[in-house]
C-alpha cells in the first residue's frame, strides 16, 4: 500500500505497478510519538503523518514538497528509518510549460525510484486504465474548503447538515485534467517523455492548491452558483489556508463558517456546536434544533389550554449553568445562575430546581424545555437543544431589538454574532481553542494577582501608567504579570493592561465580523467594568449591557421553547 | 516610557489616520539615527560594525524615501540583479526589524489580526503585511520574490502585488539540488533581468551584472577567510550587528559596500586579541530586541558569537563569468533549500572550524522550516560533539517572547558549557540542553 498526502501525486503510476494507493490523513488521538521527535509548532497534519509512521507502521509513503512543514516532515520521517520507501516529489509553484517539463522529470524519477525499490515491472495498460474522471453534481451543496479534513471531521460535518456536502479540500478535490487515452496517444505519437509531460500538465491543471503561485482560479470554488454555504477548515500552524480564509471571507456571498482544528480526533469532536449553529443559519430559523418539533404530550397540551403555562431555557456553559423560566406571555418569571460543578446534567437539574423554587411553580407547570450551551447534549431533561449562538441572538433581540452585533465573552470562548432585525443569526465568529481574551483568562489573571473576580473587574479603572501586556497566550501572560508584579508595577496598572489586551483580542474578532451598531455585551465578562470600558474605547462604540446579559443564552433558549409550544 | 517607545506609539497611531505623515515621521527618525551613526557611532563596535549599521540604515532610508526607485523583495532574491538594475531593495526581514527597532510593530500586527491573517504566521511577514495594510510601507516600483526559504513569501508577495497593483516577478527554486535545477533557476533569472529592464526602462548591462557578482564573490571570499580565524579571535558584536551582516550578504549583496564591510570585518578579526570566551554558533535569525539575549551576547567578553549559519550561507564565492548560473547556484545550493541534511553538515563544518563550545538553534515563531528541522539539528550536532540548545522565541514580535524563560534557558545553557570547559568537564560527549 502506497500512502500519499497531496493531490498532485501521480497515483495512477502505482496502478501500473499493481499497487493500491491510499491518502494518509487520519486524525490521531494525540501526537505523543510525534512530539518525541518533532517540534511542537509543526502543523497538526504534519505531526499526524509522523505519528502514523511511528504508530501505524506506514511503510511506503510519497510526500510532496507542499510546504515548509512537509519538507521537514520528510526529513524527520527519513531520520526515523521506519519507512521502506519514502519519496519526496518536487512540485513546482507554477503551471507554465517550463514547470510542467520540470514536473514531468520529477514524475519519471519517482517511477524509476519505485521500480528500483520494488523490482516490479511497470504495466502501461493498468496505468492508463487507472484514470478516473470525477462527475460533477449540479445539486445545491455545502462546500468544505480550506485544508484537508479527515474522515472523522467530514462525518461530523455531514451528520450536522441536511444538505449535499462536497469535500473540496486538498486530496479530496483531486481531479487530474487528463485521461489514460490522452496519455496513450501522447506516448504513441511522441514517446515516453511526451507521456510524462502530458501527465504533468494534467496534474498541474487541477484546481490550484493555495501553495501555488497563482491561485486566482480558486475563487471558482467559492463563487459557484450551486454553493449554499462554505465550511472552511484550517489547521493550527498551517498558515496557507488561514491566509486564504481572510480573502475568501471578503469575497464570498454565501454563509461561511471557519473551523480550526489541531488535526486530532478530539479537536474534530469539539466542533459540532459550530457546525450545528451554521446549519441553523443556512437551513433557516424555523425548527432549528436537532430534535425537530417536540411532541408535547397530552398532559402538557392540557396545561397549555388553561392559558397559564411556563417554559424554560437552560444554558449549560463551561463555567456556569443558567436557567430562565418564561410564562406564556414571554415574561421572565425566574432566572438562576449556578456554577457548572458536578457535570452538565447535575447542574442543569439543580439550576432548574432553584429557578422553579424562586418562581414558586412546579416542574409540571413547565411544558417545554430547550437546552443550549456546551453541555446541551448531555442534558436529558430538554425537549430540544439549540446552539448557544442562535440562542444568544434570540435572547439579545428580545432584550434590545436594535442590537446587530452581540459580543459574548464566556468562560472558554469569545463569540461575535451578527443578528438581523428579526433576531436571526446572519454570521458569527468564534475564537479557537484558546483561552486568550476569555473569562477563563481573567480568572487566571485574578488568581495570579490574588484578587477576586469582583475586585479585578473594577480595580483597573484607577490606572496611572499605561502598561502593555503583549502576551495574549494565557500561559505567557501569566508569567508577564508575575514579572510586572516583581517590578513593583501597581496592580491597577497591570489590570488595566490586561483589560486592554482582552479588549484588543475581542475588538479584532468583532472587526473581522464587520462593524454594525448597536453592540451588546453578554456573558459573565459583561460584569467586568474595566473590560467594558476598554472594549468601548477600542470599538469606538457604546456597548448595550443589561442585567440579563449573563442569562442571554438561556433566555433565547426559553424563547425558542415558547415558540415550539405555538407550533 | 522610553523615547523610542513613544516614537513608535506616535508613528503607529499616525499610521491609522495619516499614513503619509507616519511614513515621513518614521523616515525623519531613521535619518536622525543615520546622522547619529555617522557622527556618534557606538564606540564599542569594531569598524565593520559601525560601517554595517550606517550602510544598512542608508539602504532602508533610500528605499523608503524613494519608493518609486525601490523593489520589495524576499530576502533570497539575488541582490546582485537589483544592484545592476539600480533599484534599492528592501525585504520583509529588514523592514520588519526596523519597525520593531522603532517599536512600531504592534500596530502592524494588530492590523493583520483585524484582517484575519493567521497568528501562527511568521512575525516578520505579519509585521510587513501590517505595514502595508496601514500604508506605512510605501508602494514600491515592483516586487520580486521566491519560494526560498519560507512559505510566508508565497502568501505575502502575491497578496501585496494585488494590493499595490505593481509588476511582480517570481523565481521558483526547486527542492532538488542538481544541475537541471540550477539551469532552471538561471533561466528564470535571465527573465528577471528582462522584467527589471522593462520596469525601470533602463538596460542592465552584462558588465554591471558581472561586477555585482564579482563583488559578491570578493565579499564571500573575505567573509569566509575571517571565519577561519574565529576560533580564537572574536571582535565585540551585538545581535543587531549580526543581523546587519545578514543583510550585507543578501539585500546589499553585489555592492562595493558589501565588499568593504567584509574587508573591515577581516581586518577587525585579525586585530582582535585572542580571547577564550565561550564560542557559540548561532543558527537562524537573531532576537535582537530581546533583553536576556542582548545581555548574554552584546559586547560580551566571556561569550563570543563566532558565526551564524544563515550569514555564512549568504557569503559564497561566485563565478562572475557566469553570473546567472552563479546567482542560481547560490539559491539552489542554499542550506535553506531542500532537505535539512546539507544545513546540518555545513553547520557541523562551521562548528569544527571555530571549535564551537555550543550551538543555539533559534526557532523563530512561525518559521516551520527551522522549527521543523530543530530536533534533527540538535540530534546531529550533539552526535558530532556540539552541545546544542533549541531556543524558542520570536525575532521581532516581543509578544511571543518570554524574557524569564529565555533568560533561564540561555543562562543554564551557558553555565552548562562553562562546566564542560572546566577541568572537571571534559568535553568528550555532547551535553544535554532541553530547549
Amino acid at each position: 500500500m502506497i500512502y500519499y498526502v497531496c493531490k498532485y501525486t501521480p497515483i495512477e503510476l502505482f496502478a501500473g505497478f499493481g499497487e493500491e494507493c491510499q491518502v494518509l490523513e487520519s486524525m490521531p488521538e494525540n501526537f505523543d510519538l510525534s512530539d518525541q521527535v518533532a517540534h511542537g509548532n509543526l502543523c497538526g497534519f504534519g505531526k499526524s503523518v509522523i505519528q502514523a509512521i511511528l504508530q501505524d507502521g506506514v511503510k511506503e509513503l510519497v510526500l510532496v514538497n507542499c510546504c515548509d512543514c512537509m519538507r521537514r516532515v520528510y526529513d524527520i520521517v527519513k531520520s526515523t528509518g521506519k519507512c521502506e520507501f519514502l519519496y519526496m516529489l518536487d512540485l513546482p509553484h507554477e503551471d507554465r510549460e517550463c514547470e510542467a517539463r520540470r514536473f514531468a522529470g520529477s514524475i519519471a524519477r519517482l517511477k524509476k525510484a519505485y521500480e528500483s525499490y520494488s523490482g516490479k515491472t511497470f504495466d502501461r495498460k493498468a496505468f492508463f486504465q487507472a484514470f478516473r474522471k470525477k462527475t460533477e453534481s449540479k445539486d445545491p451543496y455545502i462546500g468544505i474548503l480550506g485544508v484537508r479534513v479527515s474522515d472523522v471531521l467530514e462525518r461530523t460535518i455531514r451528520d450536522s447538515l441536511r444538505m449535499e456536502v462536497q469535500n473540496l479540500t486538498c486530496v479530496s478535490g483531486r481531479n487530474p485534467e487528463t485521461t489514460g487515452k490522452e496519455l496513450k496517444a501522447a506516448l504513441e505519437a511522441e514517446g515516453e517523455d511526451a507521456l510524462y509531460l502530458a501527465y504533468a500538465r494534467g496534474l498541474l491543471a487541477q484546481m490550484p492548491c493555495f501553495r501555488m503561485n497563482h491561485t486566482g482560479q480558486r475563487n471558482k470554488m467559492y463563487l459557484d452558483p450551486n454553493l449554499r454555504g462554505v465550511i472552511y477548515h484550517t489547521i493550527k500552524f498551517c498558515d496557507y489556508y488561514g491566509f486564504e480564509y481572510a480573502a475568501v471571507k471578503r469575497e464570498i456571498s454565501v454563509p461561511i463558517l471557519k473551523i480550526e482544528t489541531d488535526f486530532t480526533s478530539q479537536s474534530a469532536g469539539q466542533l459540532s456546536t459550530r457546525v450545528e449553529a451554521f446549519a441553523e443559519t443556512i437551513q433557516g430559523p424555523e425548527n432549528p434544533g436537532r430534535g425537530g418539533t417536540p411532541v408535547l404530550n397530552e398532559e402538557r397540551r392540557e396545561r397549555m389550554k388553561t392559558g397559564n403555562y411556563y417554559v424554560a431555557g437552560i444554558d449549560s456553559g463551561s463555567t456556569s449553568t443558567d436557567v430562565v423560566i418564561l410564562n406564556q406571555d414571554r415574561e421572565i418569571v425566574s432566572s438562576r445562575i449556578i456554577p457548572t460543578g458536578g457535570g452538565a446534567m447535575v447542574s442543569a437539574e439543580k439550576s432548574l430546581e432553584l429557578a422553579l423554587e424562586q418562581a414558586n411553580i412546579a416542574r409540571e407547570d413547565i411544558v417545554c424545555i430547550v437546552t443550549t450551551g456546551y453541555g446541551r447534549a448531555y442534558i436529558n431533561s430538554g425537549d430540544d437543544s439549540i446552539t448557544e449562538i442562535t440562542c444568544h441572538a434570540k435572547g439579545a433581540h428580545y432584550l434590545n431589538p436594535n442590537v446587530r452585533t452581540i459580543i459574548d465573552i464566556g468562560g472558554q470562548d469569545i463569540k461575535a454574532i451578527r443578528v438581523d432585525g428579526e433576531g436571526a443569526v446572519k454570521n458569527f465568529l468564534m475564537n479557537d481553542k484558546c483561552a486568550a481574551g476569555t473569562g477563563r483568562f481573567m480568572e487566571m489573571m485574578a488568581r495570579t494577582l490574588g484578587l477576586t473576580l469582583e475586585e479585578i473587574s473594577v480595580k483597573g479603572l484607577d490606572w496611572k501608567e499605561n502598561i502593555v501586556i503583549s502576551s495574549m497566550c494565557t500561559v505567557f501572560a501569566e508569567s508577564e504579570v508575575v514579572s510586572l508584579v516583581a517590578q513593583n508595577k501597581s496592580v491597577p496598572d497591570i489590570i488595566h493592561g490586561l483589560d486592554n489586551s482582552v479588549a484588543a483580542k475581542v475588538s479584532a474578532l468583532t472587526a473581522r465580523l464587520g462593524k454594525e451598531q448597536e453592540y451588546m455585551l453578554t456573558g459573565g465578562v459583561a460584569r467586568n467594568q474595566g473590560i467594558i470600558r476598554a472594549l468601548e474605547e477600542k470599538l469606538g462604540e457604546k456597548l448595550y449591557i443589561c442585567e440579563e446579559a449573563q442569562i442571554c443564552g438561556a433566555l433565547g433558549a426559553a424563547l425558542f421553547a415558547l415558540e415550539k409550544c405555538g407550533e | 516610557m522610553d523615547i523610542i517607545g513613544k516614537f513608535g506609539e506616535i508613528v503607529g497611531n499616525q499610521s491609522l489616520t495619516n499614513p503619509e505623515r507616519a511614513r515621513k515621521l518614521l523616515l525623519a527618525g531613521y535619518r536622525l539615527q543615520e546622522k547619529k551613526l555617522e557622527l556618534l557611532p557606538d564606540r564599542r563596535l569594531p569598524e565593520s560594525g559601525k560601517y554595517a549599521a550606517k550602510i544598512v540604515m542608508q539602504g532602508m532610508i533610500k528605499a523608503l524615501a524613494n519608493p518609486e526607485k525601490a523593489a520589495m523583495i524576499s530576502i533570497f532574491v539575488p541582490g546582485e540583479l537589483l544592484r545592476a538594475a539600480g533599484l534599492a531593495p528592501y525585504s520583509v526581514e529588514a523592514l520588519s526589524c526596523f519597525l520593531t527597532g522603532t517599536k512600531c510593530e504592534q500596530i502592524c500586527l494588530a492590523q493583520t489580526e483585524k484582517e484575519g491573517f493567521p497568528e501562527t504566521m511568521c512575525s516578520y511577514h505579519r509585521i510587513f503585511l501590517g505595514a502595508s495594510l496601514t500604508d506605512l510601507a510605501p508602494r514600491p516600483k515592483c516586487i520580486l520574490y521566491t519560494n526560498l526559504a519560507c512559505d510566508g513569501n508565497m502568501m505575502t508577495f502575491p497578496y501585496l502585488q494585488e494590493k499595490y497593483q505593481v509588476p511582480g516577478f517570481y523565481v521558483d527554486v526547486p527542492f532538488e539540488k542538481n544541475r537541471e535545477a540550477v539551469l532552471y533557476v538561471a533561466d528564470q533569472l535571465r527573465e528577471a533581468r528582462v522584467f527589471l529592464e522593462e520596469v525601470t526602462g533602463r538596460e542592465i548591462s552584462e558588465e554591471a551584472l558581472k561586477t555585482a557578482v564579482s563583488n559578491s564573490s570578493r565579499a564571500g571570499a573575505c567573509y569566509r577567510k575571517q571565519l577561519t580565524l574565529r576560533k580564537t579571535k572574536n571582535p565585540p558584536t551585538t545581535l543587531t550587528n549580526e543581523l546587519y551582516a545578514l543583510f550585507m550578504c543578501h539585500l546589499i549583496s553585489g555592492s562595493e559596500e558589501a565588499v568593504k564591510y567584509t574587508r573591515l570585518l577581516l581586518q577587525d578579526v585579525e586585530r582582535t586579541p585572542e580571547g577564550d570566551g565561550l564560542r557559540i554558533l548561532w543558527m537562524h535569525m537573531m532576537p535582537f530586541m530581546q533583553e536576556p539575549a542582548q545581555e548574554a551576547f552584546n559586547f560580551a567578553s566571556d561569550v563570543h558569537l563566532c558565526g551564524c549559519d544563515f550569514i555564512r550561507d549568504g557569503f559564497r564565492e561566485m563565478d562572475p563569468e557566469h553570473p546567472y548560473q552563479a546567482m542560481a547556484e547560490k539559491m539552489v545550493y542554499s542550506i535553506y533549500n531542500g532537505s535539512v541534511d546539507q544545513r546540518i553538515q555545513e553547520t557541523i563544518d562551521q562548528a569544527r572550524l571555530v571549535d564551537a563550545d555550543g550551538v543555539i538553534v533559534f526557532t523563530h515563531w512561525g518559521c516551520k522550516s527551522t522549527a521543523g528541522a530543530s530536533t534533527l539539528i540538535k540530534k546531529e550536532m550533539e552526535a558530532a560533539g556540539f552541545p546544542t540548545m533549541i531556543l524558542d522565541g520570536d525575532g521581532c514580535n516581543p509578544a511571543n517572547n518570554t524574557d524569564g524563560q529565555t533568560s533561564t534557558r540561555l543562562g543554564a545553557f551557558l553555565e552548562m558549557l562553562r562546566e564542560e570547559r572546566s577541568p572537571r568537564g571534559e568535553r568528550q560527549s555532547a551535553g544535554r540542553a532541553e530547549g
